[in-house]
């Protein structure tokens, strides 16, 4: 307990400890009006591996991004070894020693290794020519001391994303970091790089590194970390060693209120089969050529379905609704059918026209235009429908926001108000209220709660069991298994592009799901 | 406060105005005591001659919104200028009839079957009611397919039956008017095509087209840089000459196709789907495409519409300039993106006008006119418009106050917070998710 009480002094109190790298006290953020992080204080040890954890929308990032100098703007405290620091920048955080991987890696996948590591900083003869060799030997012997086995001249875009992962750690450690922020380094690592990824955590460690480890998964954290804090909807709400704590202890601290035990009620999804979906493959253009990225995926959906796809990143769980949408531009293989008839879809408009809906992981990039308004967003698909002669019906597109706004509950000021100045979780509603708007018959929702707040993600929960009491065919992508199994009837798992089994509502557990989704080897690609 | 932000969001009026009012007052005065700037025909000079630019440019914009660029412009003017003069001056088979007449035909054919298609297809839509509205509409074949086919060879043969006859005397006005756009109309589809199909930056395919239509404006003309001169009512027919006149006595022929095609192009943007969609892929092609929009054919449409305005354009410089030549749009695609640019629309794509465009061009164009009355050197001249254009930019951009922040002289900071939260509102939205930044 005594660890819990340190926070929220003043930078004297960690001053007296020397071993406190890193403090942050009182730190409140908010982005347009919207609080991220309220009063919330942190501490880090040198040799510790403090794990952070809370849900989506907790404040973890917006904490690290603040201790790494991504965000400028706050209010409250950092210090770094008891000096109170205000970082300018990315690269101010660098020279203090504090190094962030993000979850998407940030490397260049064309240079090699060597060249990734001392990117901006290179090696030079004369201080005008790059000196390759000089830089792999650097490289090289940085790489041996992490006791990683990669060869500094690869290029980075051959290596496997667990290896990748590596070179990033390499990256922060040539730029001597003390402190290194690793935001859910596992999500994309198959169980064996894990392992390995967690040796050389310790490793660094024991040689003295401070590390904040974020991730969701509470089995490795109690592995790994000797302390943990936890954030809930931007707030501090424990920071203990870990051996105090249990699994239990952990999620109810992250969660709070009981997140899960909303609506799940008795709908019958007994309807008819309305998509049947066999051996469908898909294979994407490579530089070798074509990879399949996913093979062999069969399923039904029947009318008031909802089926979870679960898996790890990039086990072709996205690609499965891809194919089905057609907005891939890789070859399809297999068959589709749509209420028995085979159907065959090229592109998002021929999907479009038979009733299917693909709601995107990625609604920023994928799904909205931020700087249009509501109106635009949701008429977007059905512009050309409502229009008469070439001339569009301004008041038809109006009427369809309006709905949306309504049967959604979207929060907004009018239906003219640009998408990007939603919160995320309205923002999602918009692009859902899109595709409700040219009333599919199949829905398919690719992370749907994705960075949207606890609240709303509730409110999303409601809606889809909703449409799916409608008698809408809904299939659902979450690598949030909490989620996963409460929103789902079946759930199908993918592991390295293969479908490995679909459990029933009865069979499905994390445990079950888990060991499904674990790869085994990958498909058909040439060795790297 | 508000009336702030009234003047912000007017701003570039303002900067119509206000060049306008150092063109009054700063004026040399005539003999007589006229304002010279002011005068009826120095204001009718004006508008004649940022006409051509101005069509380009109004092709430009709707392009630059989808995301795009398009530097063949200059080039493709060249083409349809020595086309359209070649047929105006010269009888029989030349290269122009050889490019020329089969384009007319195929434009015929494809314009016939659309314009079926879309007849039928909104006719349907009608019958089909309100109801009907969340899903497309489908023809069958008859009404899909084969009557349309056949609309399109009837008006193939009918444009035929039209221009063919002309081609052993010379051509007329309206037959130069068929002809050089629909050929301007066939390069700018080419250019869509290439870069939808091939999936290539339009900046790459569209340079390569401007030096392979001036290659091939070189080759139709004959000679290396040949002018074709156009005298009317001696080697060309004198009604050509109605291109270059006042309309009413009131607006020069060339001023009233630009303002026609301001006012059509806007509202085409404005009010059909077509439009809508041109803004939603310069505002997130990949979002238009999963809403199951064509954006390939779009884009195509844009590229083609600017080819076509590229064509009219040239049928009007050919009146009044009395020639056709390869070097006819020689750099004008600078001139029209600048003009584009001037009028707020962005080069990111998903934000612009075609009023700013106007506002642009007509800037563009006092501007030229205001350093030619003072008898600027010319090369005087391209400096100072070329710091003018930034200068615009910087403020219709907002981003004076970046500039100002990046060289840390005083103003500049809070000029930029405000920029930045005005002009990205999607990162200002919470971003809570945990793998935040995803690319």
């Amino acid at each position: 307990m005594e660890h819990r009480n340190s926070i929220g002094h003043g930078h004297a109190a960690a001053a007296d400890r020397p071993d406190v790298v890193l403090s942050a006290e009182r730190i409140s953020k908010s982005f347009g009006g919207i609080a991220a992080l309220v009063d919330v204080g942190f501490e880090l040890r040198r040799g510790e591996v403090h794990a952070l954890m809370g849900e989506n929308g907790a404040g973890k990032s917006t904490l690290m991004k603040i201790l790494s100098g991504v965000y400028t703007g706050y209010e409250g405290t950092v210090s770094v070894d008891g000096r109170p620091v205000s970082f300018a920048g990315v690269r101010e955080a660098e020279d203090a020693g504090i190094a962030i991987i993000h979850q998407e890696l940030n490397l260049v996948p064309e240079l090699s290794v060597a060249d990734n590591i001392f990117l901006g900083r290179e090696k030079l003869i004369a201080g005008l020519i790059v000196d390759r060799k000089a830089s792999s030997r650097a490289a090289g012997a940085l790489l041996q001391r992490l006791g990683i086995e990669l060869d500094p001249e690869a290029r980075v875009g051959a290596l496997r994303v667990g290896e990748q992962q590596l070179v990033e750690i390499a990256k922060a450690l040539s730029m001597s970091a003390r402190i290194l922020i690793m935001d859910e380094p596992t999500s994309a690592l198959s169980p064996a790089e894990c392992q390995r990824l967690f040796r050389i955590i310790r490793q660094l460690a024991d040689s003295g590194v401070a590390i904040v480890y974020i991730s969701h998964r509470i089995d490795e954290v109690m592995h790994l970390a000797g302390r943990v804090t936890v954030f809930r909807d931007g707030r501090h709400v424990l920071t203990r060693p870990m051996a105090e704590l249990d699994e239990n202890a952990i999620i109810s601290a992250m969660v709070g209120r009981d997140l899960l035990a909303s609506s799940q009620d008795e709908r019958d999804p007994g309807g008819g089969t309305v998509l049947s979906v066999s051996d469908l493959s898909l294979s994407k253009p490579d530089r070798q050529g074509w990879r399949q990225v996913i093979d062999g995926v069969s399923f039904d959906l029947a009318a008031g379905e909802i089926l979870g796809i679960g898996g790890l990143l990039g086990s072709g769980r996205t690609e499965i609704m891809e194919a089905i949408f057609g907005s891939s531009d890789g070859r399809t293989g297999g068959v589709i059918r749509l209420d028995g008839l085979p159907v065959d879809i090229r592109s998002p408009r021929d999907a479009r026209r038979l009733g299917i809906a693909l709601v995107t992981e990625d609604r920023k990039t994928q799904g909205l235009h931020l700087q249009a308004s509501i109106t635009d967003n949701v008429a977007l698909p059905l512009v050309g429908s409502l229009a008469r002669f070439g001339i569009r019906s301004l008041a038809g597109e109006q009427g369809l926001a309006r709905q949306a706004v309504k049967a959604l509950g979207i929060r907004c000021q009018d239906i003219d108000q640009p998408a990007g100045t939603l919160s995320g979780g309205n923002q999602q509603k918009v692009v859902i209220g899109k595709w409700l708007a040219t009333r599919p018959r199949v829905l398919l929702l690719d992370e749907p709660t994705r960075g949207i707040d606890v609240g709303a993600k509730r409110e999303i929960y409601d809606l889809i069991f909703q449409l799916a009491r409608d008698g809408l065919a809904i299939a659902v992508i979450s690598s949030e298994l909490p989620e996963l199994l409460h929103l789902s009837d079946r759930i199908l798992v993918m592991a390295d592009g293969r479908q490995t089994g679909i459990l029933s509502r009865e069979a499905a557990s994390e445990e079950a799901i888990m060991r499904l989704a674990a790869p085994r080897r990958t498909l058909s690609r040439p060795a790297a | 406060m508000t009336a702030l932000k009234l003047l912000s969001r007017t701003k570039l009026y303002w900067g119509l105005i206000a060049i306008f009012l150092i063109g009054v007052l700063g004026s040399p005065v005539s003999s007589k005591g006229n304002n010279i700037f002011l005068s009826y025909g120095n204001l009718l000079d004006v508008l004649r001659q940022v006409s051509t630019t101005g069509l380009i440019a109004t092709g430009m914009t709707a392009v630059i919104i989808t995301g795009g660029i398009d530097l063949s412009v200059g080039s493709l003017m060249a083409i349809c200028s020595v086309v359209c003069a070649m047929l105006l001056t010269v009888p029989g088979v030349t290269p122009g009839v050889v490019l020329g007449v089969p384009t007319v035909a195929l434009v015929a054919l494809c314009l016939g079957f659309v314009v079926t298609r879309f007849i039928f297809l909104n006719l349907e839509k009608s019958r089909a009611g309100p109801d009907a509205a969340a899903r497309d509409v489908r023809l069958d074949n008859i009404r899909g397919l084969v009557t349309p086919a056949i609309v399109g060879v009837v008006l193939c043969c009918l444009s035929l039956w039209y221009l063919l006859p002309q081609i052993e005397p010379k051509f007329g006005v309206l037959g130069v008017l068929l002809v050089a756009p629909c050929v301007g109309l066939l390069f700018g589809a080419i250019n869509g095509f290439i870069i939808v199909a091939g999936r290539l930056q339009p900046f790459i395919v569209t340079l390569a087209m401007m030096v392979t239509a001036l290659g091939i404006a070189r080759l139709t003309a004959g000679q290396n840089n040949a002018v074709l001169p156009v005298y009317t009512g001696s080697n060309a027919t004198a009604d050509f000459e109605l291109l270059r006149s006042l309309v009413f006595g009131v607006i020069p022929m060339p001023g009233l196709f630009f303002l026609g095609a301001i006012l059509i192009y806007g509202a085409v943007l404005r009010f059909t789907p077509f439009g809508r969609y041109v803004y939603a892929i310069g505002g997130n092609e990949e979002a238009a495409r999963l809403s199951g929009i064509a954006a390939g054919r779009v884009k195509i449409a844009t590229y083609a519409v600017s080819g076509l305005l590229a064509g009219i354009a040239a049928v009007l410089y050919v009146a009044q300039y009395r020639q056709g030549k390869p070097d006819a749009g020689a750099g004008l695609e600078l001139d029209a993106i600048a003009a584009v640019v001037i009028g707020g629309t962005s080069l990111m794509g998903g934000r612009g006008s075609l009023i700013g465009t106007f506002c642009g061009v007509l800037i563009f164009g006092l501007l030229s006119n205001i350093l030619q009355l003072h008898n600027i050197n010319s090369n005087l001249q391209l400096v100072l418009k070329g710091m003018i254009i930034i200068g615009t930019v910087l403020v219709q951009e907002r981003n004076a106050g970046d500039l100002l922040a990046y060289l840390r002289l005083p103003g500049g900071q809070a000029a930029r917070k405000e920029t930045a939260a005005s002009k990205r509102p999607s990162q200002e939205t919470p971003s809570l998710n945990l793998g935040g930044n995803k690319k």
